[in-house]
């Protein structure tokens, strides 16, 4: 009798506990980020236009439909990629190097981690803004820089030449992404406990058998992580080509995440847009489980 | 037991704190509502500018002051978003039936507006309005320009003039070019890369489908529909035609061989930048660039002219227009009607007009020595040459619009850049429009 | 030989560093310089690397015409306040999830995770009409409520994993002695992760800093405006007005780079400690 009553009590204080730290959190969440999500959802389904709102009805798959159709949508499409994985891949390396580099104590090293970490954060926008005064074709600074140096004899349209203007978008968005790896390589580096790099070097282990035999098995987690959430981000990372291009020029630099958003300021379609919307989740879900069964690390949401 | 009370009680708060900071100042809000309604008659206006810019905002709340001043029972809140979301957020605003009384409607927005219900027909307060019959005609073709009811009162037309670098064409012996044709002879001419100089300020940007559809409407001239000017007389889209192949071909000639490189994404901002810095020579655009031209530029180094004229020497043109309109839900409609008044009254309506460089909308202002002379003559000019210079009505009724002059602008620059044919992308367009006609018509 | 590898490794590691040190500061130092230059010199040719003449202009009349220390203390407060809120809410949901397993444990966290995969302006319209709704527009706690909301996913998972690498004895010790689970929590837990915490506020703290749609949308009148929207404001019909834009920019950029240089160390100390196998 004494034992049942011990038994439940804490049963019950417990899932008490449990159900006042999470209503919060889901009260929030679901009235503010779920609620509104699922009705976008919903205009996928739906004629809605702000064109015309009194003429809001399903059309079942009609807009998934049309924006299939359009070239625009594809080029954005292929461009998303583009966007994703180069943008992804300098930012790892590049941010890796850095924190192989920044593991070891040295002078001003803080002061320096300051000067280079800061671009993490900056806005987007602004970020854009200022990449676009500096690769402005007519009097950007990048431009004379090149000139001065003799690398180019004629100034590049970095924006405005479809040539260039992808690759221009993604230099910002590199220079903007390198603080993230950086930050979070450099903190998984310094958890890797010394005496395991001291067994290695015992037995006659090189540099580079120690990055990768000790190093990066070590962190492979954060690995992991990372850069599966950055690919989510960039992704979902309009900001730096609605400042710099805005999609243009001839829909070069569109990604899906600007089209959806020039769906809506342009076009007034929530329609279109919410299907845009639906597909980018979908193709990040994909993503998301291959990567994860890829990688092996059943754990989706272990951070 | 003592635990969980405490438990629950720390909990409790956490979520109380962050509900007081949503209800407790939801509540708040509500009071304020309450003390403005009831608070000695004093009524607050909500109104909304869309092409805002600094300097456009200081006019207008200097001209809200003098309201105020004017009305002491009257306040206005003027609210200045950033140009490029401005339009997003008025239709979400009232999408949302937020509180708004008085909002600037454009040409390109009224349709819209008017389709939702969103704004208010003025009729009945424009019956009584003794300055109504000194609006000019564009005036008051602009403000009932959806279904023959006048849903705003404009604060200024837009017509588009060509500005020219007159020192520039004067050290070459050129006088100002008269069709498209010679926009492209003079503007070759004109053209020397190692100098930095071009002929034409193109605009392969946000905006470039107006240019575009300029060319092309002035090469169709003779057949083109002016009631519905995406179409011929005889149905067919304007895009149809062997005179728009012409006109395409044309104008990427023109920027091919006498226009920046860098102009296939220049928007309104590059093409004005690059006129008065003296990179190019030939500009074409609205009234607005007037202000700025005089503030920037010498004088006596640019003047102005009338649009070019195609190869028949017809120039079909439109007039723009943006005004201020009341939303159909209002709560405070006398009031609101008594500030798009003050605002549209003549003298009102000559200091906004002057100060960003607009057509006034009363004959009144004809008078005024101000818009007689220089800058403004071309649109003198034209307006006396009606059927050389003749006006027409934009698509703006289509639901297709505002998508259209995206896919213009992207096209053109596929175009421009010999990513496709002319033919492809006039069939595009051709097909875009017949398209549109087909569902308006269900 | 191998003396001459490792002084060849050290300037290797020396030319670097200060490559991309460059890099990375040469678009703060333009924006600066713009900054500091007189309208008629930002768009001289040649380019002036450094301002022939120095003025404050465009920071003076930042403040003088458009009202930037209002829209300074509106920044500060709704990104501390929003900041602080979602920490609170963030630790209790993050410690429960990580220490009980209950049905559901593992859906919230998908369903979690699944926010960040949502493209932001999918819900755009409803969340405004929910809002209008509610008359929670136009103040700055709008702001920070959709602040809040929006970021308790992410810093969720991200406490989450902090509190996955402290061992459960350390609480179960504090509550043997007496501490009920919430004290145990507050008292034991919470030091210990302060790097963590510390790491996961002031990634909030960016955020909200630098958010810019929705307050363009939310907030109407002058005296509820953030910083990233007035910014915008510099953007009109005729051109970009670089001057007071890019003076608007060095200010909005001056808080966070403090923070970061007082912090870093307790930002990658903090994730170092999540990073640590438990």
């Amino acid at each position: 009798m004494k034992n049942t009553v011990k038994a439940r009590k804490p049963v019950s204080s417990q899932s008490k506990f449990i159900f006042f730290c999470l209503l919060p959190a889901i009260l929030m969440v679901g009235m503010f980020t779920f609620y509104p999500f699922f009705r976008g959802i919903g205009m996928a389904f739906q004629n809605y236009t702000l064109f015309d709102l009194t003429d809001i009805h399903f059309i079942g798959l009609d807009n998934f439909k049309t924006i299939f159709e359009q070239p625009q949508f594809l080029q954005a499409l292929s461009n998303s990629f583009y966007w994703v994985f180069v943008s992804l891949i300098f930012q790892f390396v590049i941010g890796f190097i850095l924190a192989l580099l920044l593991k070891k104590p040295f002078k001003g090293r803080g002061v320096y981690q300051g000067f280079i970490f800061y671009s993490w954060a900056m806005s987007g926008f602004l970020i854009g803004i200022i990449w676009r005064w500096m690769l402005n074709g007519q009097i950007g600074v990048i431009n004379d820089l090149l000139l001065k140096v003799g690398l180019i004899e004629e100034r590049i349209g970095f924006l405005s030449d479809p040539k260039w203007s992808l690759a221009s978008v993604i230099v910002a968005n590199v220079w903007y992404g390198i603080a993230f790896f950086a930050i979070m390589l450099l903190a998984a580096l310094q958890s890797i406990p010394d005496d395991l790099y001291e067994s290695a070097g015992i037995d006659g282990a090189n540099w580079f058998h120690k990055l990768f035999y000790v190093t990066i098995p070590y962190i492979m987690p954060t690995i992991i992580a990372s850069t599966l959430l950055r690919v989510i981000w960039i992704f979902n990372f309009p900001d730096i080509i609605y400042a710099m291009t805005n999609g243009g020029p001839a829909g070069s630099t569109h990604i899906l995440a600007t089209y959806m958003m020039d769906k809506i300021m342009f076009g007034g379609d929530y329609g279109q847009a919410g299907a845009a919307g639906v597909i980018m989740i979908i193709l990040l879900a994909m993503y998301t489980i291959f990567y994860l069964t890829a990688t092996k690390s059943g754990k989706g949401a272990d951070f | 037991m003592v635990r969980t009370k405490r438990m629950a009680l720390f909990v409790l708060t956490c979520v109380m704190l962050t509900s007081m900071v949503m209800s407790g100042c939801g509540s708040s809000s509500k009071d304020s509502n309450d003390s403005a309604s009831k608070g000695g008659g004093t009524v607050t206006l909500k109104m909304i500018e869309s092409l805002t810019s600094p300097e456009r905002t200081e006019v207008l709340k200097k001209m809200l002051g003098e309201f105020e001043q004017q009305n002491p029972g009257i306040k206005v809140e003027l609210i200045s978003p950033p140009l490029q979301n401005a339009d997003t957020k008025i239709a979400t605003m009232l999408a949302a039936k937020e509180d708004l009384d008085v909002l600037e409607v454009r040409d390109i927005t009224a349709k819209q507006f008017v389709t939702n219900k969103f704004i208010e027909d003025l009729k009945a307060y424009t019956s009584k309005w003794e300055n109504y019959k000194t609006l000019n005609d564009s005036a008051k073709m602009s403000a009932n320009y959806i279904d023959n009811t006048p849903y705003y009162i404009p604060y200024g037309l837009y017509q588009k003039i060509l500005f020219y670098r007159k020192d520039f064409f004067d050290a070459k012996g050129l006088t100002p070019p008269a069709t498209w044709q010679e926009v492209y002879e003079k503007g070759k001419a004109l053209t020397d890369p190692a100098q930095n100089r071009y002929g034409y300020a193109y605009r392969g940007g946000a905006g470039g489908d107006n240019f575009t559809l300029m060319i092309t409407q002035a090469f169709n001239a003779d057949q083109i529909n002016p009631d519905d000017s995406m179409f011929l007389k005889d149905g067919k889209t304007i895009f149809s035609t062997p005179e728009s192949k012409q006109a395409m071909d044309l104008f990427t000639k023109i920027y091919q061989e006498a226009s920046p490189k860098d102009s296939t994404n220049w928007a309104f901002s590059e093409t004005v930048e690059s006129f008065v810095s003296g990179v190019t020579a030939m500009l074409i655009n609205d009234p607005d660039v007037i202000a700025v031209t005089k503030e920037k530029m010498k004088e006596g180094t640019w003047a102005t002219a009338p649009i070019p004229l195609g190869p028949t020497g017809k120039a079909p043109r439109f007039v723009g227009a943006a005004g201020w309109g009341m939303t159909s839900y209002s709560k405070h409609k006398e009031e609101a009607w008594k500030l798009i008044e003050f605002l549209s009254n003549p003298d009102q309506n000559l200091v906004f007009a002057k100060a960003v460089g607009l057509i006034p909308i009363h004959t009144t202002a004809a008078e005024d020595e101000f818009f007689k002379k220089g800058a403004y003559q071309p649109f003198i000019d034209m307006n006396s040459k009606s059927d050389q210079y003749f006006m027409m009505r934009d698509a703006t009724d289509y639901k297709g619009y505002g998508e259209s002059k995206k896919i213009a602008v992207e096209d053109n620059q596929a175009l421009i850049l010999n990513q496709r044919s002319v033919d492809d992308v006039l069939k595009n367009w051709d097909k875009y429009w017949t398209d549109q006609k087909a569902n308006q018509k269900k | 030989m191998k003396h001459r590898l490792q002084s060849l490794g050290i300037s290797l590691k020396v030319l670097f560093l200060s490559l991309f040190l460059i890099v990375m500061v040469f678009p703060l130092y333009w924006i600066t310089i713009t900054s500091l230059k007189p309208s008629d010199e930002i768009f001289s040719i040649p380019l002036q690397y450094w301002p022939a003449h120095i003025t404050f202009d465009n920071f003076i009349n930042i403040f003088n015409i458009s009202n930037f220390h209002i829209y300074i203390m509106n920044s500060l407060i709704v990104s501390l306040t929003a900041s602080l809120v979602v920490l609170m809410i963030a630790v209790l949901s993050a410690y429960v999830l990580a220490r009980y397993h209950f049905k559901g444990n593992k859906q919230i966290m998908y369903a979690f995770f699944l926010t960040q995969m949502i493209p932001a302006f999918i819900g755009f319209a409803p969340l405004y009409i929910m809002m209008s709704h509610f008359g929670l527009l136009n103040k700055l706690y709008s702001l920070m409520i959709v602040y809040t909301a929006g970021l308790i996913p992410f810093c969720t998972i991200m406490l989450r994993g902090f509190f996955q690498r402290i061992p459960s004895s350390l609480e179960e010790a504090a509550m043997i002695d007496g501490c009920s689970r919430l004290s145990a929590l507050l008292r034991v837990i919470l030091p210990v992760m302060l790097p963590g915490i510390a790491a996961t506020f002031i990634f909030a703290f960016v955020q909200n800093w630098n958010e810019l749609f929705l307050s363009i949308m939310f907030i109407d009148q002058e005296s509820s405006k953030t910083i990233p929207v007035a910014i915008n404001g510099f953007i009109t019909k005729f051109n970009i007005d670089w001057g007071p834009m890019s003076a608007g920019a060095v200010l909005s950029v001056i808080p966070t780079i403090i923070i970061f240089a007082f912090c870093q160390k307790m930002i990658v100390g903090g994730l170092t400690q999540g990073a640590e196998k438990g």
